[in-house]
């Protein structure tokens, strides 16, 4: 797809994080002097001197400093399995998303196909979807939760049917995108050889539609984690980072926001991975282009 | 892309126009609206399910009279559609709201949501001024130019590309919602940290697809190029940029949409108190379930006009794929 990679990113990369490493420090210094030169005008007892002294001592910090980022990493990552702990509760999370994931890929899916074969489907409901995307579901979840509640659907299932609710909707642009991908010298041929309808769909649309759809659900899968995230946040919770959010939130306890933070950028991250990795073994009999 | 939507569907009752199809379009809205003016005269009834086959029936005429509205090319054809199914949704959802006899407090009929539209037009107008110009749009303009220059850098130095890219890679994955209470916290509670928010947020998918579409040109086309001595500007405007194009504007298409609802959801994490999120969390708290939802449609007016504007914005900028 991209250009040939002729050397390992790697040198690079490094070069890049020490900079950003090496820059981070004095912004931090300022960042925190004026919250700290406030606390200590109004006569808070934090153990220090001078304002600049007090940039990296913090409770509630604008940026952390290093060190409280890390023993503030360490507290809440053991032990790693506990109820408390953000792996355990990041575990959770990630799983709550999969599954919304693969909810909104069926319901995206076909939802595309009938915007490709319908052209009055598409014209009805095409611009009413795009507005449900711009309904807040921090307003709808628990609202959402209750009407699943009565018919008996608790815990797991509402964070991952608001998960999939989010996500569907990349899934469905993306992959109605790539099944009208195939070029009028493509459908041609396609007419030349007598395709049925159905054959143009399963053997020309669906693997020139498959780029698009893996691209956008890259896009899905930090979408869903957005959902189930939100979802934990706005209705009763026992697990997940949402919950952790919550409650960090309302203590200020800034660091732990860091914290956390980090741990819902690698669930992201790896989410997104694991669909790199599904694409490259779906595409893999694609000859390159 | 620009080229037309090729349906495979077979267009029947083409020769039978439009014209049918909006008059059972307009056969079924009137029988709705007839059903939730009987169920609006009495007290909800005791038995809701010939209400509910009613409706059901007039939605059926009504799904056929919208497949023969949008047979054609006409401005009709593409408009009438979408308002007819509008229109029969509202309708068909106050009549099984009413017969069933749901309580406001869960579900508010359309009819109060509308009302409640009106009664609160002027603080919902100042809330839509707050999160969609300041936030959503302004972040939205910074994110893709930032995203674009980015991009363009990128490409022309290698070094960054490699060293650089694979991080905004991993940072686009960063939900949100883990990432508006830290920068609410930094930069304070004003429309600014909201700003900020959505601009990071589009800037990564904008940069992202502003590469790969760079690097997507033609191999044939760039050694041809490359064969008539072009210049590396020259091959960039005739050749890597338009392919780049279509790239771009279907990152700009989803962060649009995602513009709003971010700027909604990092508005969640505290305001200077206004803003369509501010409402919306401050009425459900109190069971405004109809302000709530007239803050939606709101929201979602602003979310389908943006989507529209970058959709006319496309066909206008991305050039038509030629054979």
């Amino acid at each position: 797809m991209s250009a040939p990679r002729t050397s390992s990113p790697l040198l690079p990369m490094l070069a890049v994080a020490a900079l950003a490493l090496v820059l981070y420090w004095p912004v931090m210094l300022v960042a925190n002097r004026g919250v700290a030169d406030e606390a200590l005008r109004s006569g808070a007892d934090l153990g220090c001197g001078t304002a600049w002294q007090c940039a990296t001592v913090l409770r509630n910090p604008v940026l952390p400093a290093p060190g409280q980022f890390a023993a503030g990493f360490r507290t809440l990552s053991t032990p790693p399995l506990a109820p408390t702990s953000a792996p355990y509760n990041a575990l959770v999370t990630g799983s709550e998303t999969l599954l919304g994931l693969a909810l909104a890929s069926v319901l995206g899916l076909g939802l595309a196909t009938l915007l490709v074969f319908s052209r009055s489907f598409e014209r009805a409901t095409l611009p009413w979807l795009v507005a449900s995307q711009t309904v807040p579901i921090v307003a709808i979840a628990p609202m959402l939760a209750v009407i699943l509640g009565q018919y008996g659907v608790q815990g797991f299932l509402p964070k991952a049917i608001i998960a999939a609710y989010i996500a569907f909707f990349p899934v469905a642009v993306g992959a109605a995108q790539g099944l009208r991908s195939p070029d009028a010298l493509q459908l041609d041929l396609m007419r030349t050889y007598r395709a049925s309808a159905w054959q143009v769909f399963w053997q020309l649309r669906l693997p020139a539609s498959l780029p698009y759809l893996f691209t956008a659900l890259k896009v899905a899968a930090t979408a869903a984690l957005v959902g189930s995230i939100v979802a934990e946040i706005s209705t009763i919770s026992f697990s997940g980072l949402g919950k952790m959010l919550a409650e960090n939130s309302r203590a200020s306890d800034t660091v732990a926001l860091w914290v956390i933070m980090v741990y819902g950028a690698a669930l992201g991250i790896g989410l997104v991975a694991l669909i790199g990795a599904l694409e490259r073994v779906v595409t893999r009999w694609r000859p390159a282009r | 892309m620009a080229t037309r939507p090729l349906t495979l569907a077979a267009p029947a009752g083409a020769r039978r126009g439009p014209g049918l199809g909006a008059g059972l379009l307009l056969l079924a809205a009137l029988g709705l609206l007839g059903l939730c003016l009987a169920l609006a005269r009495g007290e909800a009834p005791g038995t809701p399910g010939p209400w509910l086959l009613g409706t059901l029936a007039l939605l059926l005429v009504g799904a056929a009279g919208l497949r023969g509205a949008a047979q054609g090319e006409g401005r009709m054809a593409r408009t009438l559609p979408a308002a007819g199914a509008l229109l029969l949704a509202l309708l068909a959802a106050e009549a099984l709201l009413r017969a069933y006899a749901v309580p406001p407090g869960l579900i508010p009929t359309p009819s109060r949501v509308g009302a409640a539209l009106w009664a609160a037009r002027t603080v919902l107008l100042r809330d839509a001024l707050t999160t969609f110009v300041y936030e959503a749009l302004l972040g939205f303009v910074l994110g893709a130019l930032a995203g674009l220059g980015l991009g363009l850098l990128a490409v022309r130095f290698r070094f960054l590309e490699r060293g650089l890219l694979p991080y905004t890679a991993l940072l686009s994955s960063v939900p949100i919602v883990a990432l508006a209470p830290v920068v609410v916290k930094a930069i304070g509670l004003g429309w600014p940290s909201k700003t900020a928010v959505v601009a990071i947020t589009v800037l990564f998918p904008v940069l992202l697809s502003t590469v790969r579409g760079l690097h997507s040109a033609s191999a044939h086309h760039l050694d041809l190029l490359h064969s008539y001595a072009a210049t590396p500007a020259q091959t960039f405007r005739v050749a890597r940029w338009p392919a780049a194009l279509p790239f771009v504007f279907v990152a700009l298409r989803l962060s649009v949409t995602l513009a709003l609802i971010n700027a909604i959801v990092a508005e969640f994490f505290g305001t200077e108190g206004s803003g369509l999120g501010f409402r919306i969390q401050i009425e459900v708290g109190r069971f405004g379930l109809d302000i709530v939802w007239a803050a939606i449609v709101v929201a979602s007016v602003l979310g389908v006009a943006s989507y529209l504007l970058m959709g006319a914005l496309e066909r206008r900028f991305v050039p038509a794929r030629r054979l």
